[in-house]
């Protein structure tokens, strides 16, 4: 059981720790065309002439003019910034990340109820299986030996850390 | 054979992620929506001072999502070009970027913030007033070298599809 959860946080645990330099739940894309330019009118008079010229494959799904000279479009997975004066158009995409987007979710426990229970059932285990590991191997790969070391570093870099973050470095 | 088993076992966990975001079409956040009345976003744009402190309920359509960890989704306003950002504490409520283009009913306390510019900050930030037509200064700091921030600060939400 443990192999597969340890898996899980594993594996989503390196993805969210670089979770500022890429984004570990959604693919994201960003591509430029143009259309002719709508210009500035009326919103409800322009923004059908800019759905027409757009001719988006997507079902549409709201726009927004978020400035005098821009026209938002959201459509199914993504959206089209568009400049009503120079005619470019900015379409920004995101696709959730095969696996990975699940494998974070159970990680940051993003659907609360039916995940804790299972989450609390594998924390103690974990517990269970750490505290037993270390009467497990006896003699020099013990607690006595190469065992004690590795076991006191366990302890020592949290540790350390902790104390490094509480002082304010 | 043990890699086929390690694969169901994986496998026989996606359902569970994905049950949180299936189902009925309205998708509630946190705590969800209790209060009484839906406020208009202009009325609070227009008097921000006069809604700090007090628990309000706004409805819009979401028009920007934070994309790093979901803490913010910003609704836009009856009035054309304004908006207003619901800021939720990390992890606590996440935002997909799917909720874009959908309507949000939130609610939280309407807080204001003020925070200190650098220079060139506040030299764009003055033009940014002037360009509104407005004559006030972003706060009453000296040199207006600061500007109030008003934002939701988030409890619960409900996306109700477009």
């Amino acid at each position: 059981m443990t192999v597969g959860l340890t898996l899980v946080y594993g594996i989503s645990g390196l993805a969210l720790n670089h979770a500022h330099h890429w984004d570990a739940n959604y693919r994201r894309t960003r591509a430029e065309l143009r259309i002719e330019p709508v210009g500035t009118g009326p919103t409800p008079e322009i923004t059908p002439v800019v759905l027409a010229r757009l001719a988006v494959p997507e079902p549409v799904k709201n726009t927004w003019r978020a400035a005098p000279g821009t026209l938002q479009v959201f459509v199914e997975g993504g959206q089209y910034d568009v400049d009503l004066v120079t005619g470019r158009v900015i379409r920004s995409g995101f696709a959730k990340r095969p696996l990975l987007w699940d494998l974070n979710f159970m990680h940051l426990n993003s659907g609360k109820a039916p995940w804790t229970g299972i989450a609390d059932v594998y924390a103690g285990i974990l517990i269970l299986l750490a505290v037993t590991g270390i009467f497990l191997v006896k003699g020099s790969k013990g607690l006595a030996g190469r065992g004690g070391v590795l076991m006191a570093l366990g302890f020592l870099l949290p540790l350390i850390y902790a104390l490094v973050i509480r002082s304010g470095g | 054979m043990r890699k086929i088993t390690l694969m169901l076992m994986l496998a026989s966990l996606l359902p569970v992620a994905s049950s949180a975001t299936a189902g009925s079409s309205a998708k509630i956040f946190g705590k969800g929506v209790s209060a009484p009345d839906t406020v208009l976003i202009s009325d609070v744009l227009a008097h921000p001072d006069a809604y700090v402190g007090k628990t309000i309920r706004v409805t819009g359509t979401a028009v920007g999502v934070c994309k790093h960890r979901g803490c913010w989704v910003a609704l836009a306003s009856d009035v054309e070009g304004e908006s207003l950002r619901v800021k939720v504490k990390d992890g606590e409520i996440v935002f997909p970027p799917e909720i874009l283009g959908e309507t949000v009913t939130a609610e939280g306390t309407w807080t204001s913030n003020v925070i200190t510019l650098k220079p060139e900050e506040a030299k764009h930030a003055k033009k940014h007033v002037a360009a509104e037509g407005g004559d006030k200064p972003a706060c009453s700091a000296e040199g207006g070298t600061c500007k109030t921030v008003y934002q939701l600060s988030g409890t619960g939400a409900v996306v109700s599809g477009k």
